[in-house]
């Protein structure tokens, strides 16, 4: 440990040296590098300056946002959509107190992320410094962990134990806040190999056979109407193959949560769909006739469950997920195993015999879902009638790029609809804030997702609401000319507010209208192509045309207003009291 | 034993059992600043209301114990056991509340001035059932000491009341197990076989 060096004993700057001393700050971005952080997500402020001041000097690319929480959900995006761990920069006080929506997104939907806070010198601190504040306290309960670092030489250290804490077991975001001084100050601190590493209290899961799976393919050979729930725990342990071959093996149709869409191509025939309070009558009716339902990463959360003491009520329950406390958590549990899903299909795969098909359970599924699709594909039909409709919106988005692209969905409505139309095929293409909701986090997280994956068209679906939350980024999204596609579904309106309004409040309507700039010349302010649609038949066109864009792109397709998105779970009902709409 | 509990797992569902039995939690810790936040910001978010928690340290450098006192429902708070041992800077989560091990607490009262023999000895025979002992009774003062379970604690102090009890400070309950420890942590956390 070095001596506390306090403001009295500044640190020579950095100019005034011939051979730059290794400073907290280049410890910092060595570290980044190391990581294998390419891009970073941030905004300067006197407390970081240090880095911005090194900067430069390593292979990091800094993307200037326009606001801190755009940042972070760009971060988050970036992670998401490579699988790797996205990096946010921010400054002490305000700049620190911006990320905190996005950290407590990555920390619903688990999420890596390392969040890098500047804070007042280490003197100043406790003391109402200008811009101070607690950002490791506020952070606590929305982080895995958050820490603040004292001294120059543990940075290496800090930095690898945030990275490993991020990406380790059932991931997260991390914030390390460092006083200004300690990244100036100079430190020979090497950085630490992975048996360095002190983090005894890191919980992480026991990988390799698990002997529990002879029980659950005991049960699913027992089983006649078995199914399985496959949540976002399945893309994060990357086995969604290993999830097919289980499929196929045993014959057991898979249905998803909102952050397991992309766990199976949704054509494949054992793809049973979306669940969950809009999700698909045939899914939902299937949950509620199973025998077996067995649920791999996911969190039973109640926006699939509904009434806890009506979900499933045929069901053997099974839970696998590699976060103990989940277990038991929402439902009751008959078998609940604590294991990495790609671990437990992988077991699973091993003791599995080849399955009969399950005939007349696949047939009964593909009743339901004649049934469904045809009241519900669509929603309001609106589009049939040349009005313009979200669902057609979504599902001409899905045709156009093959379903290939990575979509980012915002929050209400337009999540929905994302989630029912677009036909997704393959894992890490569709990205959503689902635990916290955040509205907002479509197009930040979109520019993440973009630079994280060139190779891939990147399209962002957000309601006006959710649009005008973070729209502040369309500068950086011009600055960067990250092409990012912009869908905004326009009903002038908080459509998912207005629903609720309608259907539960006895269509009390307040402040569900929205008033919402020009798109297409607030996008000319932007220097961004704009296109505006209106009809079902200009739909093709405007996307077209977005496609060929090479920055970024917005389309303000004018919905038909009275659009609602059906089945709903109403609140406090359970899977079996699906309000059926579509019919209007 | 949190750390040790299998892996497999039967449940029932999370309904809240209408009895709050008072819970005694061990968790072994990290002494480091913060921790302390982590975990009563932890119970607070579940809206356990704590009945006492002590934080101190042990044979081993580095590390600290802490005894909560909790009253909750079995499954909510087995369940929040899950998630206070996934806290990094938490070692080890143990509800002792079921298994052997002993309980005790430490109370500091100052009493009024017994006005007879006869209110004196009802004041030692309360102390006594709760391992009190006078401290400082020299300077006028009626001060104690008592060291006992909380329950024993209780029973003393409701007897004392009457006989004029000015100040009270109760430390917290601090527990050990009484059982020979059958799994040693390795360096992660996890538990040896």
């Amino acid at each position: 440990m070095t001596a506390l060096r306090l403001p009295d004993d500044q640190p020579t700057p950095v100019a005034a040296r011939t051979v730059a001393p290794r400073i907290g700050a280049r410890a910092v971005c060595e570290a980044l590098v190391r990581e294998g952080a390419t891009t970073i997500f941030g905004y300067p402020g006197g407390t970081v300056l240090p880095i911005y001041d090194v900067l430069r000097e390593f292979p990091l690319r800094h993307i200037l946002v326009r606001h801190e929480q755009g940042g972070a959900h760009a971060a988050d995006g970036f992670s998401r959509a490579t699988g790797g761990v996205g990096v946010a920069i921010a400054t002490s006080g305000p700049g620190a107190i911006n990320l905190v929506t996005g950290l407590a997104t990555a920390m619903m939907d688990s999420v890596p992320m390392v969040a890098i806070t500047g804070n007042v010198p280490r003197a100043l601190l406790g003391k109402d410094a200008f811009q101070e504040t607690d950002i490791v306290g506020i952070a606590l309960p929305v982080t895995k962990y958050a820490t603040v670092v004292m001294d120059p030489d543990e940075v290496p250290l800090a930095m690898a134990e945030a990275f490993e804490i991020a990406r380790s077991g059932r991931p997260g975001p991390v914030l390390l806040d460092f006083p200004k001084d300690v990244l100036q100050l100079e430190t020979s601190a090497p950085h630490p190999e992975p048996h360095e590493l002190r983090l005894p209290g890191l919980l992480r899961p026991v990988r390799g056979d698990v002997p529990e799976a002879d029980e659950l393919a005991e049960l699913i050979g027992r089983a006649e109407r078995p199914l399985i729930l496959a949540g976002h725990g399945v893309q994060i342990a990357d086995a969604t193959e290993l999830l097919r071959q289980v499929a196929e093996r045993s014959e057991v149709p898979v249905a998803h949560t909102l952050l397991g869409i992309g766990n199976m191509d949704e054509t494949h025939r054992l793809s049973a769909g979306y669940a969950g309070m809009h999700g698909w009558m045939h899914v939902n009716k299937a949950i509620q006739q199973c025998d077996l339902l067995v649920g791999i990463g996911c969190r039973y959360d109640d926006r699939i469950t509904g009434k806890t003491s009506t979900f499933a009520p045929r069901a053997t329950i099974v839970h696998v997920d590699v976060d103990r406390s989940e277990i038991g958590k929402n439902v009751r549990t008959d078998l609940g195993i604590v294991a990495d899903a790609g671990d437990l299909l992988a077991a699973l795969l091993r003791r599995l015999p080849q399955s009969e098909p399950r005939t007349a359970w696949l047939e009964q599924i593909a009743e339901w879902r004649v049934v469904s699709e045809a009241r519900s594909w669509h929603g309001s039909g609106a589009w049939r009638e040349g009005r313009l409709s979200a669902d057609y919106v979504i599902d001409r988005i899905g045709e156009a790029t093959g379903h290939q692209a990575t979509l980012v969905s915002d929050v209400g409505q337009n999540q929905m609809w994302a989630a029912r139309y677009f036909g997704f095929r393959k894992p890490f293409h569709h990205l959503s804030s689902g635990g916290l909701g955040t509205m907002g986090y479509a197009v930040p997280a979109a520019m993440g997702a973009a630079l994280g994956t060139p190779e891939r068209e990147t399209w962002a679906v957000v309601g006006d609401g959710g649009f005008q939350m973070t729209m502040q980024e369309l500068a950086t999204l011009v600055q960067d000319q990250i092409p990012v596609r912009i869908a905004v579904l326009n009903n002038h309106r908080l459509g998912m507010i207005r629903q609720w309004q309608e259907i539960i409040y006895d269509e009390n309507y307040h402040s569900a209208e929205l008033l919402g700039p020009d798109l297409v010349r607030l996008c000319e302010a932007y220097g961004i192509p704009a296109w505006r649609a209106t009809k079902p038949e200009e739909v093709d066109g405007v996307i077209a045309e977005a496609r060929k864009a090479p920055g970024p792109a917005l389309i303000d397709f004018h919905l038909d207003e009275a659009q609602n998105v059906y089945p709903m779970m109403l609140p406090g009902k359970g899977l079996s009291e699906m309000v059926e709409g579509g019919a209007e | 034993m949190m750390a040790t509990a299998p892996r497999r797992q039967t449940l029932p569902a999370g309904e809240p059992d209408a009895e709050h039995r008072r819970h005694v939690v061990s968790a072994l810790v990290i002494d480091r600043p913060g921790t302390l936040n982590r975990v009563s910001g932890l119970l607070r978010a579940r809206s356990f209301n704590i009945e006492s928690l002590t934080v101190g340290t042990t044979h081993e450098p580095g590390k600290s114990r802490m005894t909560i006192a909790i009253r909750g429902d079995d499954g909510h708070l087995r369940q929040v056991l899950a998630q206070l041992e996934r806290v990094i800077d938490v070692l080890e989560v143990h509800d002792l509340t079921t298994v052997p091990h002993v309980e005790l607490e430490l109370a500091l009262v100052e009493l009024e001035p017994p006005d007879g023999p006869d209110a004196e000895s009802r004041l030692r025979a309360a102390l006594d059932a709760a391992g009190g002992e006078l401290i400082t009774p020299a300077d006028g003062s009626w001060r104690a000491r008592l060291t006992a379970t909380p329950t024993e604690i209780d029973r003393a102090l409701e007897a004392l009341r009457p006989l004029g009890l000015r100040r009270l400070v109760r430390a917290g309950a601090v527990a050990m197990t009484t059982t020979a420890q059958t799994t040693t942590p390795t360096e992660n956390g996890e538990p040896r076989a």
